[in-house]
């Protein structure tokens, strides 16, 4: 469940995040929504730790392996002679391994930032076009009902221009 | 890559000395090896196909001018330049020696002629048309190129093929001078001699021991399989 | 600080004016469109002769069995290392005025990688089977020969391709759900699709800073070894005047020059015709103009060592390729010297003239003229003069050949017009987020200086 109030300024939504963590909403359930990214610290602290890198890791290795194999691989499954160089050279393994290293890590990374950010996201969530605009928004979620409401009081307490909430409208 | 003294090596010995220049070989490898024709514009363009040319250079200055010739043909390199490079695997070393290209696989990058520091690689521009009746000639035991295919001297394996398989049927190992390339069978001096290097008592080799012999830019390293013997005048110091 | 009504008015105002390429076009959109279309329709035609006639419609001959379209492969390739260059670099030294020029140079390198990398299936003899060269286990139980240096080229640029698509496609993906957010009935759901949901938590925004930071320290060494490996392409042979240690660093140098030149050419078109002048300041010209410069004098470095050490050598073969080139080809020598080192160091050392726009796009177009001309002086001559006499030759491209470089530049210029249309050309969030957040007036002693805020 979740509820965003629209504010027009970070100015004004510093109050607002501090009428939360007073009220006892926890900070890891709290986020800010803009379209411009907001220095870490400037409203929420994010709680972000990078976990991505393993998929970078990953990516690579699977490409040492997979570059290793073609070039390696199969020249030594179908060996065929040219000029003086050996079946298996060093700088063309090396070059192919290093290529497709390179390849696999940059779509690991890609993979892993997806995940981390949760993306592609297909379910419903409370959003605000205008936040385009260089509104910014604060985003609480909670479990229940009674504490959506509370939060959703002391955000227009704090002055948020709109509410906007994730349930399906009637 | 080290070779036995079983396996064939198969090498070639041109004698400068006796070389006139009169292109018979050239034009019996035309015939042997189904290349196409080119007219002279074509040939002004660059775009001959040549398996075996005449290089012709003049020596001196008038009255006392002289031409040499030069029979260049793919020297079949043991550290062919042209075969690392096509991506393809069109043109590899075959365990006896030869350069082999094979037409069917290649896609035409060229890359191959461009690395040939002898520039024997020949390109086909355009689909081959033999005027009539020559087109009644082409050889069957070798194929026709297609347009985009690189092609070249093949020290005329298909006879050395037919030769070694004739004495796999006769249960015997290939004799000296069995294998004549078409150059070789046509040459009226005999300049051009073809065999079994590997083997110390054929023709080829002994030749190839010669106090005058000489390999093209030796010193690019790529040991070539085809052997020259200096000569060509009296003024020529060994 | 403006109020925060004033601030929404502003983002607003930017918003509008760095996406105004996408707005509904006029008439002469259409028209450019239509003329780029044209001509590559005619290099279509080209090829289609080409293909079905033989490769004797071209220029090609023996000993000079690469022509033009190696030599356009090598340049379309070398532009390629704008975006890398230009947004990678940048991006990881904080350089701050990057930030209008990103999303142009990104996209830039995706469509010269794109062309380039169609060159080598352009110059086969037998295109029709080009998957030869293709990794698949075929029926002969015959891989592709990975030891050709044209193999490497095929894994590195199809790694850089992808690469580099993806790094465009990360950076613009904030910019994407903008858009979304702005757009309506299809266009809107296209948007929505290609934006995967993002919402611009803080959470995305971080994670998302973090991978433009790998993706952009990953992409550094892909670019350069995208073109050694192209540069090995030549290095590798026996050809004299090709077998040179120094070809690696200098084609990479060579197409960081073509590239920041191409980077700076498209900006002042794009500044003018979607009127970004607010965005696109002298001062980013000024910047750019001496990344030119100092790629420049590494360019000019290089040249003169590769040409010291054949002249103090004087190698028979290789001094006669470059005399061979002076002589037939000067007036082209002639166009590179003064294209690449004799115009531009001087000139871009004057600080008025980085801070001229039609000085900027004169001395950029020149470059890349001269880093044309420099490919077709490094591929022809060698080729022409190689190691055996009676062999040598020379060559011009054909109607066929020319045609299908027009119709490059066309394509090229064509996807740019199309991207532009379609998709924010500007890094809009990125430049906001300069403006709205990280810019400030600090109040010291008895001046107030501009200052721009950076996290460390």
């Amino acid at each position: 469940m979740e509820i965003l109030g629209v504010f027009g300024s970070i100015d004004q939504a510093v109050g607002a995040v501090d009428k939360l963590l007073d009220a006892g909403f926890e900070e890891t359930r709290i986020t800010t929504l803009s379209s411009v990214p907001i220095p870490e610290g400037a409203l929420i602290d994010s709680g972000y730790r990078r976990r991505f890198h393993r998929w970078t890791l990953a990516g690579g290795v699977l490409g040492a392996i997979l570059g290793f194999s073609l070039a390696a691989g199969t020249a030594w499954l179908y060996p065929v002679q040219t000029g003086d160089k050996p079946i298996i050279a060093i700088f063309p393994v090396g070059i192919v391994t290093y290529e497709m290293t390179m390849l696999l890590a940059i779509i690991g990374t890609l993979l892993g930032m997806l995940w981390e950010m949760g993306l592609p996201d297909i379910e419903r969530h409370a959003y605000d076009s205008e936040l385009a605009d260089g509104l910014i928004g604060i985003l609480v979620c909670t479990d229940q009902e009674e504490s959506r409401q509370h939060a959703a009081e002391l955000l227009t307490a704090a002055g948020a221009l709109r509410l906007r909430t994730d349930e399906v409208p009637e | 890559m080290s070779e036995t003294n079983n396996r064939i090596k198969w090498g070639m010995v041109i004698d400068l000395d006796r070389c006139t220049g009169c292109g018979a070989c050239v034009t019996a490898c035309q015939a042997e090896n189904n290349v196409p024709l080119i007219d002279a514009k074509g040939f002004a363009q660059g775009r001959n196909l040549h398996w075996l040319r005449i290089e012709r250079y003049w020596e001196g200055t008038f009255p006392h001018v002289r031409a040499r010739f030069l029979p260049m043909l793919c020297q079949h390199c043991s550290d062919a330049p042209c075969e690392p490079v096509c991506p393809v695997y069109a043109s590899y070393h075959n365990p006896e020696g030869l350069n082999g290209q094979v037409y069917n696989r290649c896609v035409g990058t060229r890359y191959c002629a461009n690395n040939c520091p002898y520039a024997v690689r020949v390109f086909n521009f355009f689909n081959p048309e033999w005027p009539q009746p020559l087109d009644q000639q082409l050889s069957p035991d070798v194929s026709v190129r297609c347009r985009g295919v690189m092609e070249k001297c093949s020290f005329c394996i298909q006879r050395i093929r037919g030769a070694k398989e004739t004495a796999k049927l006769e249960n015997r190992s290939v004799a000296d001078g069995e294998v004549q390339p078409a150059c070789a069978q046509t040459c009226p001096p005999g300049v051009i001699v073809f065999g079994n290097l590997n083997d110390p008592d054929s023709h080829v080799a002994r030749l190839a021991r010669s106090p005058r012999r000489l390999r093209l830019l030796e010193d690019l390293g790529t040991e070539p399989s085809v052997i020259y013997l200096k000569g060509g005048g009296h003024e020529y110091v060994g | 600080m403006s109020t925060s009504a004033e601030a929404v008015r502003n983002a607003v105002r930017q918003n509008a004016e760095m996406l105004s390429s996408m707005e509904r076009p006029r008439w002469r959109w259409y028209l450019l469109a239509f003329l780029l279309g044209a001509v590559v329709a005619f290099g279509l035609y080209a090829f289609t002769v080409q293909v079905t006639t033989g490769m004797v419609v071209t220029g090609i001959n023996r000993p000079v069995m690469w022509g033009m379209y190696i030599i356009n492969f090598v340049f379309w390739v070398g532009l390629s290392h704008s975006g890398t260059m230009v947004s990678a670099i940048l991006r990881l030294s904080h350089a701050g005025w990057r930030r209008p020029i990103l999303r142009g140079a990104e996209a830039m390198t995706v469509f010269s990688i794109t062309v380039g990398g169609l060159f080598p299936l352009i110059h086969l003899g037998r295109n029709w089977v080009f998957y030869y060269m293709l990794p698949y286990p075929t029926q002969y139980g015959l891989w592709p020969n990975f030891r050709s240096p044209l193999l490497w080229d095929m894994m590195a640029i199809n790694t850089y391709i992808i690469g580099s698509s993806i790094f465009l496609y990360v950076g613009m993906l904030p910019d994407l759900a903008l858009v979304r957010d702005r757009s309506s009935s299809w266009k809107r759901l296209v948007f929505a699709a290609l934006a995967l949901g993002w919402r611009g938590t803080a959470q995305q925004w971080r994670a998302f800073a973090k991978a433009s930071t790998m993706l952009a320290a990953l992409i550094i060494p892909v670019a350069v070894s995208v073109h050694s490996i192209v540069a090995w392409d030549f290095a590798v042979t026996l050809v004299p005047g090709w077998h040179s240690t120094i070809f690696a660093p200098y084609f990479v140098i060579g197409a960081i020059t073509s590239g920041v030149a191409v980077v700076i050419t498209l900006m002042i078109i794009i500044r003018k015709a979607f009127r970004l002048e607010e965005y696109l300041t002298p001062l980013h010209f000024d910047n750019m103009g001496k990344l030119l410069l100092a790629v420049t004098l590494l360019w000019s470095y290089f040249y003169f060592a590769d040409v010291l050490t054949t002249w103090y050598g004087h190698e028979p073969i290789e001094w006669e390729v470059f005399s061979f080139m002076a002589s037939k080809y000067g007036v082209l020598l002639l166009i590179m010297l003064l294209g690449n080192t004799l115009l531009p160091i001087p000139l871009l050392c004057i600080k008025k003239v980085r801070r001229s726009i039609p000085a900027m796009l004169g001395i950029t177009l020149m470059v890349n003229v001269a880093m044309f001309t420099e490919r077709f002086l490094i591929i022809v001559p060698s080729l022409s003069h190689k190691n055996i006499p009676f062999v040598w030759g020379s060559y011009f491209p054909s109607w066929v050949e020319l045609a299908i470089t027009a119709a490059a530049f066309a394509g090229f210029a064509l996807l740019y017009t199309l991207f532009s249309r379609f998709f924010p050309i500007v890094a809009v969030t990125d430049v906001r987020e300069q403006t709205e957040l990280l810019k400030a007036e600090h109040q010291l002693g008895r001046t107030r200086l501009d200052t721009l805020v950076e996290e460390e």
